[in-house]
């Protein structure tokens, strides 16, 4: 894979891995902060940086069937949330190769 | 004066040995002599003999010195220069020879009386000659004035007879001097308590020095070359030749540069003496391979793995490679390492730890935790006093040789990807991301009036990274003793190493994609960039290496090294040989020219050598291991012969080829 650095991001607001502050994803790219996670409230962005994906795999979640990836921090491997491979839902498609990190797992970095 | 033992030069006309008639000052003393060094006597044509006991004078036509070919060598100046040599090195019998026989003088009476004026010390007089030896130029007059009247009046100081100086001072200097600040220096010598005082001061070795001579090569910028010859003349046009034939030479890497160059046929180093051969495969770590570090001394290599160990290998004495000592525990991966001056310490960064190793025991000795993100950089001041350490953090952190935080430079610019100090001592020099307010979206909109230029998009080193890559990165060139920045520069790409030439001039960077960039940074300008390696998405690094650093040797995503010449730019040498995924990183044995390390993902370190068999060195000729190691040792003496040639005349570096000269010392 080769030797490369961690991504940074700049903006006004820009969230990290709450445990090693590896910067994950910035404000403006932020679709929605009304989505639930395994830990209670969780956002979806557009973008993130940083991240290890895992295997993908079918899920059932509210909004009908997905294909799903879990994402962990490059960093320390903490499992951050997920990414949306495919929605089975047509309503749901927008969703699709977007990422869901977990606010609790998220902290403030500059 | 007689020639009791002809020479050969005053016999090779088959005609009986003559002496030839010369003064003390070896002009000839018959008749007059004209300014332009040739004898005013008597022009016929044909050979014949000058007045007395002479050697044969030889009449030629026209003022070449071969009038069938436009090599446009005047015949004067020629001889002059040759008579000018054999005077040198004290052949002055052929020398007289050679102006009779010729009609050739090396200089008139009135040059050689000049001469004498200014080393005995008669200043006057001296003054007096300067517009009889042809500086008419009222400017260049004065100032060789003022260079004759520093000279005595600094005599004077230091003979203590300081009312004498002062005149001079007053009704010599004063009145032709332009340069206000210099005549308050040499005013303010007056103070000076004693005359060891003085010469410091002065930065003037005093009269039992050099010092008239010294002033003798000054005052040759006034008075015309043709008149009075610039000191050794011929060897300075062939040391041109000499660096100009190198400059062309693509393979240049001699164990010598005495050995290597000859007069009698143009120089070409032979490609075989290149290193593209892989000798060795070291094969220690179980994880990719992101750099490697040469010992000072060129006999151990230091491997920063994935795998979280640094490995210290030894270069074989006799026969195999070994490991020297397995440094564990880093707590992630290994990417930077660092020797110290004299070897006894090395440092390794994982993350934003920094740990110091005793290399004798393998000791961790600290862990050095002030970096908030990933180290990026280690260099060790060229004095030994310390070291700085760079990170993502947009930290600069100098630290002891202890590991004992000394200062912090504060927050930069940029974060830093790489470092380097200049060997002189001068400059500290960064590279990496510049952080503003750059936002990251899928069309990130520029500032007002900012020309940044974008990267390619995607390609992230880690995980999905859909976003475009904005890059907004810099060379920053600070000065290492003000922390001032004296160069910031955008570059575009990101930039992924910098090393440092020996000569402290030029900085090697390199950029993705696919460029590394050699910068002046003296000139503050890029001199030439390197093309043909893959460079996307990895850090990858390249160095300088070889005799006088002629060479430019990078890493490759391709899994290839790539070798250039670094004065054309010509890509020597693509080598194949490493596995699957990117060569990460490469090293020149500092010691042994013709080795050199490359490191990959493919979990090996491979070593780089001429096929022995085949080099021009023939010692080197069997391709055993022991010989291989003495040829070693051969290299290491001469490398320090070459040091010191270099250091013992810097000035030739400067003799004027052109092109970019000499990561020489």
């Amino acid at each position: 894979m080769g030797m490369s650095y961690r991504r940074y991001l700049t903006g006004e607001r820009i969230y990290g891995c709450s445990k090693c502050k590896t910067h994950l994803a910035a404000l403006h790219s932020m679709v929605s902060r009304a989505f639930n996670g395994q830990h209670g409230r969780a956002y979806l962005f557009k973008f993130v940086v940083n991240v290890i994906e895992g295997e993908p795999n079918d899920r059932p979640m509210t909004t009908g069937n997905h294909t799903v990836r879990d994402i962990f921090c490059c960093k320390c491997g903490t499992t951050l949330g997920w990414k949306y491979d495919r929605a089975y839902e047509p309503s749901q498609k927008y969703k699709e190769g977007m990422f869901i990190l977990e606010r609790n797992l998220l902290v403030d970095v500059q | 004066m007689g020639l009791g033992d002809p020479g050969p030069s005053s016999s090779t006309n088959g005609y009986p040995s003559n002496t030839v008639s010369v003064n003390g000052n070896g002009v000839v003393c018959n008749g007059h002599v004209a300014t332009n060094g040739t004898i005013a006597n008597g022009k016929s044509n044909g050979v014949h003999k000058l007045h007395r006991k002479s050697v044969m004078r030889v009449d030629l036509p026209g003022t070449m010195l071969y009038d069938d070919d436009d090599s446009f060598v005047n015949r004067e100046e020629f001889v002059r220069l040759v008579i000018q040599s054999l005077r040198d090195v004290g052949y002055t019998e052929s020398a007289k020879t050679l102006e009779a026989e010729s009609g050739y003088l090396l200089e008139t009476q009135e040059v050689a009386q000049f001469r004498q004026y200014i080393l005995h010390g008669h200043w006057a007089k001296a003054e007096v000659a300067l517009t009889r030896l042809g500086v008419h130029d009222e400017a260049s007059l004065l100032e060789a004035k003022f260079l004759i009247s520093e000279q005595k009046y600094l005599e004077l100081l230091e003979a203590n007879k300081t009312t004498a100086a002062l005149y001079v001072l007053r009704n010599e200097l004063a009145p032709l001097d332009a340069d206000s600040d210099h005549l308050h220096m040499l005013s303010s010598l007056i103070m000076c308590s004693d005359p060891d005082d003085l010469r410091q001061r002065a930065s003037w070795d005093g009269t039992l020095g050099s010092s008239r001579h010294h002033l003798l090569n000054n005052l040759h910028r006034y008075i015309p070359s043709s008149v009075m010859i610039p000191p050794r003349r011929f060897s300075t046009l062939i040391q041109q030749a000499r660096l100009y034939q190198r400059s062309r030479c693509l393979y240049h890497n001699p164990p010598s540069n005495s050995t290597a160059f000859s007069m009698y046929t143009d120089h070409q180093c032979n490609k075989s003496a290149l290193p593209r051969l892989t000798t060795t495969i070291l094969d220690g770590h179980v994880d990719e391979v992101w750099n490697i570090e040469w010992s000072h001394d060129g006999s151990y290599l230091a491997s920063a793995s994935k795998d979280r160990n640094v490995i210290i290998w030894q270069v074989p004495s006799s026969h195999d490679w070994t490991t020297h000592l397995m440094l564990k525990d880093h707590p992630y991966p290994v990417g930077c390492l660092a020797w110290s001056i004299d070897d006894s310490l090395l440092l390794t960064s994982a993350e934003h730890f920094i740990k110091i190793w005793n290399t004798k025991t393998g000791v961790c000795l600290r862990t050095l935790e002030d970096h908030t993100e990933t180290v990026t950089a280690l260099a060790w001041l060229p004095d030994g006093s310390g070291f700085i350490s760079g990170g993502l953090d947009r930290k600069v952190v100098h630290w002891d040789a202890d590991g004992k935080l000394k200062e912090s430079w504060g927050v930069t610019a940029i974060r830093v990807t790489d470092l380097a100090v200049t060997p002189d001592l001068t400059r500290l020099v960064t590279i990496g991301m510049h952080h503003q307010s750059l936002t990251e979206s899928s069309a990130p909109p520029r500032p007002p009036g900012d020309h940044a230029i974008y990267g390619p998009g995607g390609g992230g080193g880690i995980g999905p990274s859909t976003a475009p890559r904005s890059s907004n990165n810099r060379l920053i060139v600070y000065d290492l003793a003000t922390k001032q920045v004296l160069t910031s520069v955008r570059m575009e790409g990101e930039l992924t190493s910098v090393k440092i030439s020996q000569n402290s001039q030029f900085a090697l960077i390199n950029h993705s994609p696919d460029e590394i960039h050699l910068w002046d940074l003296k000139a503050g300008r890029l001199a030439r960039k390197f093309a043909g390696q893959r460079q996307g998405r990895h850090v990858i690094r390249s160095c300088f290496g070889g005799i006088d650093g002629n060479f430019i040797v990078s890493g490759s995503e391709d899994g290839k090294v790539y070798l250039w010449h670094r004065d054309t730019g010509a890509l020597l040498e693509v080598l194949p040989g490493h596995g699957e995924g990117s060569v990460n990183s490469v090293a020149w044995n500092p010691r042994h020219e013709r080795m050199f390390a490359s490191c990959s993902d493919d979990f090996t370190i491979r070593i780089w050598e001429p096929m022995m068999s085949e080099t021009a060195d023939e010692s080197l000729t069997d391709a055993g291991g022991a010989s291989m190691a003495e040829g070693f040792d051969k290299g290491k003496d001469r490398s320090r012969q070459q040091e010191q040639h270099w250091n013992v005349d810097p000035a030739t570096n400067h003799s004027g080829v052109s092109g970019i000269d000499g990561a020489s010392s």
